[in-house]
């Protein structure tokens, strides 16, 4: 049964879905290394973006690819509005200041929870049509479904310009300076507090593109944001905390190993295939491969 | 372990907020009113099954508290005249598609709510957990809308099923393959995929050794996760094998997800027969559209029924005014499971759960007093009905059509 063409089909599927997993993560990574913060709603904020998505195609009669910067744009307000509203409240905490943060945003993530099912009611939406929806490249026999490939593709244009932004931008510098040291760029004169809310912007535009793409080939729904968030918290652990780039080469490997294991195993078992790969991690590098 | 913990609490409060939220009936369950519980996903992945089931309900309750011209038990009265007119109503509880929270919650309604007895689930796997605790209070449990054959064979003396289990319907499939091979087009080959749930392997069990005394050949057997976000390695394994039907036991979300990722993949095999669930949801048409096309499920019940039976078509019309959709496969069923739980505590005459759960065993229905295509309702000494006969349906244009068995279908099944 494992011909050539199966195995590179398997590589190629593991490989599309693996760059989106990883687009996903970014915006969680690059929180959690601004300001070693778990951010639990992070799934939430990709559901927050398919609605929004959802909304925009309904209201506007354009396709999701196009409104994908609309939606980055919406989701940046969104997570900085997050983070100025909550977050910077959950910091005053004289102890276990971590602790309370986490649990602010478990909090929230409920609470968009409770509010997307409120609003939007329960029931299961998709796009019915657009440009990439149901469409397929075929390579030598191995297919690539093109709303996959967009996401892999924005994915990597999003890691490029997320390391341009880093490198060569004040605002990156200031962002790495901060991710250092966040006591000491105050007496430098960079506002913490911006610094922060931007990244939380920035986090959360990139799980708004990520959610964008996705809702061109995924059902919407309140609870949409669950297993793709477990996945993001273990493609950051894999990579390093807080490395952002290691986020990319993890998410990659945990696409891969998760089309291997539900081949060779068995697919009600492919989540095992993850886990046992990240515990591998663990036991030879506990920080993660690109760990600090 | 800390976070464990919190998040299982937060949960807690956010189901029992929601709970609270539907059981409005609860502040007047004293005096005339008898109440029943029912357990259902209100929150979750598959919170709007019970927000539909919701209304199905109240479309019953409306039907035995009001009087209707309708063939129906109960209808033509108020309230439950055995009881002197006292009227029905139900409190329900998100159960969240978790037979832990399942169990929980049943235990609630039974000593907080006083509920006489409980109807439910929706999932097998809760219908499993909360029934175990309904007998260990000696209260009735109706299974409306579950259907693998395990749940009837536990001994229990308290649960009841009015509608067809797994073992059943697949084996209505099984006699549809050999009506087929009767008119010169066999079925060779067939390919399984189902959810790692009582659910899906209940469901496939009974395929595979129907399939194997038929000489049916099973190609694909996939045990797939439900909720992934991802299917395309069990999609490319289907599409390998390329069976002439694939078999389907799946909920809404991964129906979803696999009838898109077949489409992704280029995969369109001969035929479809599905184990209702997700296929009988209106939702995945909407997400598929032309794709659905030709798309079979078994089920126990159909709107075209409505040309034989006129009350099918009225209780449509209730529904559809309190929900805006037209009734399916579950929410028939459970209008279905309120009105014989309620011609049982009518004959109760005290109301009591021992003495519904008597008259739940005593129940002899005949089926033209139902919505469904049964002949009658009526429980083995196990509690569950055999004489409910399932259908199988096929997809045309935007609405599913019988097409087996002969005696219910409305058109011929198209079978290339």
């Amino acid at each position: 049964m494992l011909t050539a063409e199966n195995i590179s089909q398997i590589l190629m599927s593991g490989l599309l879905m693996g760059l989106i997993y990883a687009l996903i993560a970014a915006g969680l990574s690059l929180i959690f290394g601004l300001m070693d913060v778990v951010n639990f709603a992070h799934g939430e904020f990709l559901m927050t973006a398919m609605y929004a998505t959802f909304g925009l195609v309904v209201v506007l009669s354009l396709d999701p690819l196009i409104l994908s910067p609309i939606v980055a744009a919406i989701m940046f307000v969104v997570g900085a509005f997050c983070y100025r509203g909550i977050i910077v409240h959950a910091m005053r905490a004289r102890t276990n200041v971590g602790m309370v943060q986490v649990f602010a945003t478990f909090g929230l993530a409920i609470v968009i929870r409770g509010l997307a099912q409120f609003a939007f009611t329960p029931d299961y939406r998709s796009i019915p049509k657009s440009w990439l929806g149901g469409q397929t490249l075929s390579l030598f026999g191995v297919y690539m479904p093109a709303p996959q490939l967009a996401g892999a593709l924005a994915s990597l244009l999003a890691f490029g310009a997320l390391w341009l932004l880093m490198k060569k931008t004040d605002f990156g510098r200031a962002l790495e300076a901060t991710r250092e040291d966040a006591g000491a760029v105050g007496l430098v004169g960079i506002d913490r507090n911006r610094v922060f809310a931007m990244g939380w912007g920035l986090g959360a535009a990139l799980v708004g593109l990520a959610g964008a793409i996705l809702s061109i080939f995924y059902y919407i729904h309140p609870d949409v944001g669950g297993p793709f968030a477990l996945i993001a918290y273990v493609t950051v652990a894999l990579g390093g905390f807080g490395s952002v780039f290691g986020a990319l080469a993890a998410g990659v490997i945990v696409g891969i190993v998760e089309a291997i294991s539900a081949t060779v195993l068995q697919p009600s078992m492919k989540a095992i295939g993850i886990y046992a790969v990240y515990l591998l991690v663990v036991f030879l590098r506990p920080r993660g491969l690109f760990g600090h | 372990m800390k976070t464990k913990i919190t998040r299982r609490e937060a949960g807690a409060l956010v189901g029992g907020a929601v709970a609270g939220a539907f059981a409005p009936g609860l502040a007047q369950a004293q005096g005339k009113q008898i109440v029943i519980g029912g357990l259902y996903p209100l929150s979750g992945a598959n919170a709007q099954i019970g927000v539909d089931a919701k209304h199905a309900y109240d479309t019953a309750l409306d039907v035995i508290n009001n009087k209707h011209d309708l063939d129906l038990p109960l209808a033509k009265t108020e309230g439950l005249p055995n009881l002197s007119g006292a009227k029905l109503a139900m409190t329900f509880a998100d159960h969240q598609s978790d037979p832990q929270k399942g169990r929980a919650e049943a235990e609630r309604l039974i000593t907080q709510d006083k509920v006489v007895a409980l109807i439910g689930t929706y999932q097998s796997a809760v219908a499993n957990t909360a029934s175990v605790a309904a007998e260990r209070y000696s209260i009735p449990f109706l299974g409306a809308d579950t259907s693998s054959p395990s749940l009837h064979r536990r001994g229990l003396k308290f649960f009841f099923r009015a509608a067809p289990h797994d073992e059943m319907f697949t084996q209505t499939m099984f006699d549809f393959f050999d009506d087929l091979k009767k008119k010169g087009k066999p079925v060779q080959s067939i390919a399984l995929f189902y959810e790692d749930t009582i659910f899906g392997a209940d469901s496939a069990n009974v395929q595979r050794k129907l399939a194997g005394e038929k000489g049916i050949k099973v190609v694909a057997d996939i045990k797939y996760r439900s909720n992934s976000p991802s299917l395309t390695a069990e999609v490319q394994q289907l599409k390998a094998a390329n069976a002439q039907v694939l078999m389907p036991s799946s909920y809404t979300t991964d129906a979803i997800l696999l009838m898109k990722t077949m489409a992704e993949l280029g995969y369109k095999p001969p035929a479809i027969l599905a184990q209702d669930a997700g296929f009988s949801e209106q939702t995945l048409f909407n997400a598929i559209g032309a794709q659905g096309e030709g798309v079979m499920t078994r089920s126990t019940f159909s709107l075209d029924l409505a040309q034989k039976k006129p009350s099918v078509g009225k209780v449509n019309e209730l529904f559809k005014a309190r929900s805006g959709k037209d009734l399916n496969d579950l929410t028939a069923r459970q209008f279905t499971a309120a009105m014989i739980m309620a011609d049982a505590i009518n004959r109760s005459k005290t109301g009591e759960p021992q003495a519904i759960r008597d008259a739940l065993a005593a129940t002899d229905l005949p089926g033209d007093q139902t919505i469904m295509p049964w002949r009658r309702v009526k429980f083995d000494e196990n509690g569950q009905n055999n004489d409910c006969t399932p259908v199988l349906l096929q997809r045309r244009g935007d609405k599913y059509v019988t097409v087996f068995p002969a005696e219910y279908a409305v058109a011929d099944v198209v079978w290339s």
